[in-house]
């Protein structure tokens, strides 16, 4: 095997695989750029996967699915706003209230719908010409879900606002100092809503995808922890969007290679692999003391008048 | 005076009838979710068919009990009631016994485990007997010469599956490779389509497994890939491209047993010896991709163009081989088993001699891999 | 001070402690109203549902026996993360720690050669030392090279199961297992001992006990316990104090991985008796310990009462599969419920909601 065919291997796997961590990370990315935790990702993408599931063998449309995961992402996140920035609770505990809720819903409603097919599961496609591009094309072009395409898009698009428009910078604002942003008359409340609910619905169309594209057919549990993994990428990149990908991509390739590598290596060990890789790059990150800082407000609850 | 005897007879006769027509509350032990359409679900779907069939049964279940686990619950279900208990999974091996010996006049059984007692008896149904049919079906189909196994855990039912499967294999294509691949969880879509990715850039064409989910069959399916299904009828997911598999029938056990529990055959003082080790003759297991579809018809004219020039039988297609074979299996006279001397494992040594058959002993303690498996075996023997 | 319609909001400094436990039960009602809800939903008349469980599981010794079982992990690792949140250090690698501790234990039962008397201390000390070096791993990482604790104690979870597959496919595979992977099964001077028929490791018991007495002394008498709750609650402070943060960090997690590291002896000597697939023994106790330490708002003797809160809902969760036959996810949906209103009514402890209708008592000032 060429060593040409590994890399388009991996890096194909990487994205595919990575589709629903890059747009569960690139939505808590925002979430948490204004300040607010999230830890419900794992909830709010079982209860994506399984409305996407519903919506999609019922319609017969898999796209009508996405749409369903989306809404139901976007409400559950709802409640976690709600809890954390209305009722300034712990954002912590509240979003792992969701992520526990969610997966206890989701397996208790989805029990008649265990072991279907879906019958039209999301095309997949290959985009003309750049699909022929020498080791790139096939990697990244060729054969690939729609919801990968437009999730590459979506992280540029989303890393140009951040940082590039006026809206980027009133989300940052938020997140570093809430007070600061308020007295600068910006609605704390709204933008902290808005970023929460927009991970929400990315977190429920991450869900999505892994029922409707990725393996079409739901089973209770079906995001085996992926929601946590969205929760160490979002820190892994250093809440920025184009960052997010390389951390998929890292993250997804590694994932595979564990199964391709057991030729030759320990199969227990290669399955450690990109836990370990995760905390390897951070470490080195910080030898070569590069600032990865966290929105100097995240976690904390908004109180008009405190500090 | 005769009316007198006829009377007592037919008085002590239902008197009979009505002793052994008590009732039994069958409690069922599982350690997975009933949705996992694999092992758990099919104890489950075994359970209601029994439940359903005889009205002096009464069962009830508990899904997702973590082993270390089931003691507690084993006194939950003996303080509803139940008068009999099945344990469904190796793990609960040591708390069912100590259970057995704490609650003497309830009746046990574990499933895949060793250890008896005198209320507590094992079972289980083991498909390597299915698996090299379905070996000798992939040996023909693959073109690759490269056959591809996900495979959950390294542990001996699983090597004793792939073993079987390879010789099938090797017998109609003696270069053939199986190659292997370990997710370490019964249940894993995402491990499980990630590990068939990674064959399939190996160049694997063919494919089996060991995971509670149809994912292999449907990453097969979408790169044009023929696959066996396993554990459940699985055909329905990729009618084009699923040529077998391997599929239980619980219930045939599950029957046996209560139904000899209900006559007083069983009791609580002479299980010590009873191991229910059920394969294809007693119809515990079953070859196809879905009941009743042995081999899917799409595929059969491709198995009948095989043709092999066989050691035993001369020249016969892989079609007509998996019959007799299968026929073999069911003669009650063993004419046959895959693990039939002489053995060798891929590193060279004589694993089963020529001219004997396996021990049940060796079949369920198996570590080794035979000739043709590629990949790492956790656990191999060092000689 | 906040006005929403005829409503006033003032902030309470702190919530005085029946406040807190008089609005902790109206949450855990509230959530069993809506649970009456779902068993409805499913047929099963409410009432039969909360009189079994009150019967088997508050009524019989079984029962309180199951409550006490599942409460030993979750108060040690509790107990545990208590410290380690006073120090703002998010642990969310209890269950890794956990895991190290049951780790350490199997060694010294099968392979370290210790004799009798002496082995079950040994499994405690090098169980606590075992977890106290896997905690200590991340607050090097974080003092020394900023990496995030959510994210590296995280990662450690996933790093330690897998080395316990390793071990348990690999070199600890028990001969006796038949392939199986399992380790041997502890000879029997490794066993804990149980309370008379229950499976109630009460050593383990004893030492979380020991433990949240320990704690709450620690941290309200000690220099150590000092700094640790101002390097919490005011970085900046502690910063002018002189107070490093290496030294509390590494000692927050050493206490914190360490408690863990006993719960998983607890576990492994007193339940199973063997090392075995790493779910199996840690069970989620070291998440759903991140939820009891929270509750116990920094207390470590408050965490007895929160452990034992949530073992009872692990010990009615069983009642409930078994007795009412009801699908497993039950449990996690009333969990992810009483969270919520828990965290729900917090909001009522810190908030003071007057009414004053129109005009009235509102004098416009700011704070109050």
């Amino acid at each position: 095997m060429g060593w040409e065919s590994w890399i388009v291997d991996t890096l194909r796997r990487a994205l595919a695989y990575g589709t629903p961590l890059l747009w569960g990370t690139l939505g808590e990315i925002y979430a948490e750029r204004a300040g607010v935790v999230n830890l419900g990702v794992e909830g709010m993408m079982i209860l994506g996967a399984l409305s996407a599931f519903a919506v999609a063998q019922s319609t017969g449309n898999p796209w009508l699915g996405i749409l369903a995961a989306a809404a139901v992402g976007g409400l559950s996140a709802l409640i976690h706003a709600f809890f954390s920035i209305t009722l300034r609770a712990n954002q912590y505990v509240s979003g792992l209230a969701l992520t526990i809720f969610g997966l206890g819903l989701s397996g208790l409603l989805g029990t008649s719908w265990v072991g279907i097919s879906l019958r039209n599961p999301l095309p997949k496609a290959t985009i003309p010409g750049l699909g022929d591009i020498p080791i790139l094309g096939p990697a990244l072009f060729r054969d690939h879900s729609y919801l990968t395409y437009i999730g590459l898009v979506l992280a540029a698009v989303l890393w140009f606002v951040l940082y590039k428009t006026r809206w980027g910078i009133v989300i940052r604002s938020v997140g570093e100092s809430p007070s600061t942003a308020d007295a600068m008359g910006i609605n704390v409340f709204a933008v902290r809503y808005l970023c929460v609910v927009f991970g929400g619905v990315l977190a429920g169309v991450a869900g999505g995808f892994l029922s409707v594209e990725y393996r079409p057919s739901w089973t209770e549990g079906m995001t085996a922890g992926m929601g946590w993994i969205v929760i160490a990428l979002t820190i892994f990149a250093a809440w920025d969007p184009l960052q997010a990908v390389g951390g998929v991509v890292l993250f997804g390739g590694l994932y595979h290679l564990a199964y391709r590598l057991q030729r030759w290596f320990p199969p227990e060990f290669l399955k450690l692999m990109p836990y370990a890789f995760a905390i390897l790059v951070l470490a080195v990150a910080g030898l070569r003391k590069v600032r990865r800082g966290a929105p100097a407000a995240l976690g904390l609850p908004y109180v008009r008048g405190q500090r | 005076m005769r009316k007198v005897i006829l009377l007592s007879a037919v008085v002590l006769l239902l008197g009979l009838v009505t002793l052994g027509a008590e009732k039994i509350k069958a409690g069922f032990i599982y350690v997975g979710p009933i949705g996992d359409y694999g092992w758990t679900h099919a104890h489950d779907l075994a359970r209601r068919i029994v439940d359903e069939k005889f009205d002096w049964l009464e069962t009830v279940y508990v899904e997702s009990v973590p082993e270390g686990q089931e003691g507690a619950i084993i006194d939950r279900l003996v303080a509803q009631g139940c008068n009999v208990i099945f344990t469904t999974s190796f793990g609960f091996m040591d708390g069912t016994l100590e259970a057995a010996m704490r609650y003497p006049d309830i009746i046990f059984a574990h499933c895949s485990g060793f250890k008896r007692y005198k209320n507590m008896a094992t079972y289980m149904a083991d498909f390597y007997q299915v698996y090299y049919l379905n070996g000798l079906m992939a040996g023909a189909l693959t073109k690759s010469g490269k056959v591809g196994y996900v495979a959950a855990h390294p542990i001996p039912e699983l090597k004793r599956h792939i073993n079987a499967f390879t010789l099938g294999v090797r017998e109609v294509n003696p270069d053939a490779e199986v190659h292997v691949r370990w997710i370490y969880s019964w249940y894993d879509p995402a491990a499980a389509k990630e590990a068939t990715e990674a064959l399939i850039a190996e160049g694997c064409d063919v494919f089996a497994f060991t995971e509670d989910s149809p994912t292999v069959v449907q990453v097969a399916a979408e790169n044009g890939l023929p696959s066996f299904a396993h554990y459940s009828p699985m055909l329905k997911f990729a009618p084009d491209y699923v040529v077998s598999g391997q599929l239980v029938h619980w219930e045939k056990i599950y029957e046996d047993f209560l139904v000899k529990v209900h006559e007083g055959i069983y009791t609580t003082e002479n299980l010590a010896h009873v191991d229910y080790w059920w394969t294809l003759p007693q119809g515990a297991v079953e070859m196809g991709a879905d009941f009743g579809v042995p081999i899917n018809p799409a595929w059969e004219d491709e198995l009948k163009a095989y043709v092999v020039d066989h050691p035993v039988f001369g020249k016969i297609s892989v079609y007509d081989l998996v019959m007799i074979r299968h026929s073999q299996f069911g003669d009650p006279g063993i004419t046959f088993d895959p693990f039939q001397g002489p053995v060798y494992d891929r590193k060279g040594n004589l694993r089963i001699p020529d001219g004997t058959w396996p021990s049940y002993e060796t079949l369920v303690t198996m570590q080794w891999a035979v000739e043709g498996v590629v990949g790492p075996w956790p656990g191999e023997p060092e000689e | 001070m906040k006005r929403i319609g005829p409503f006033v909001l003032e902030r309470r400094l702190a919530p005085t402690r029946t406040a807190v436990l008089g609005y902790s039960l109206l949450a855990i009602v509230i959530a069993l109203l809506l649970m009456s809800i779902i068993f409805w939903a499913y047929g099963v008349s409410p009432v039969k549902a909360y009189s079994a469980i009150g019967r088997t599981t508050l009524g019989t010794r079984f029962g309180l026996m199951e409550i006490l079982r599942r409460t030993i992990p979750l108060l040690l690792c509790g107990v545990g993360l208590v410290i380690a949140f006073r120090a703002k250090f998010w642990n969310i690698g209890a269950e890794g720690q956990l895991l190290a501790g049951a780790v350490a234990a199997t060694w010294v039962a099968l392979f370290s050669g210790i004799p009798a008397p002496w082995k079950i201390p040994a499994m405690f000390l090098l169980g606590f030392a075992a977890g106290a070096l896997w905690g200590i791993i991340p607050a090097l990482l974080k003092v020394k090279l900023q990496v995030n604790d959510v994210i590296s104690t995280l990662m450690m979870n996933y790093i330690m199961a897998y080395l316990v597959k390793w071990l348990i496919y690999g070199p600890w595979r028990g001969p006796s297992m038949r392939g199986f992977a399992y380790t041997d099964l502890f000879p029997r001077d490794a066993w804990l001992p149980l309370l008379a028929y229950s499976k109630v490791h009460w050593p383990t018991l004893l030492i979380g006990l020991v433990a949240a007495v320990t704690a709450a002394l620690i941290l309200s008498r000690t220099r150590l316990g000092y700094e640790i709750r101002v390097a919490g609650d005011s970085p900046d402070a502690a910063h002018y104090a002189g107070i490093g943060f290496l030294g509390v960090s590494v000692w927050v997690m050493l206490l914190s991985g360490g408690l863990a590291g006993l719960a998983g002896v607890g576990e492994v000597a007193g339940i199973h008796h063997r090392l075995l697939e790493p779910d199996h023994v840690s069970l989620g106790y070291g998440y759903t310990a991140i939820i009891v330490a929270w509750l116990a708002r920094g207390s470590p003797m408050a965490a007895i009462i929160t452990s034992l809160l949530f073992g009872l809902i692990f010990a009615a969760g069983d009642e409930i599969k078994v007795t009412l036959q009801m699908p497993f996810q039950i449990t996690n949906v009333f969990n992810g419920m009483i969270l919520f209103f828990l965290i729900g009514v917090e909001f009522l402890l810190y908030w003071r909601v007057r009414f004053v209708g129109k005009g009235k008592g509102w004098a416009g000032k700011a704070g109050s």
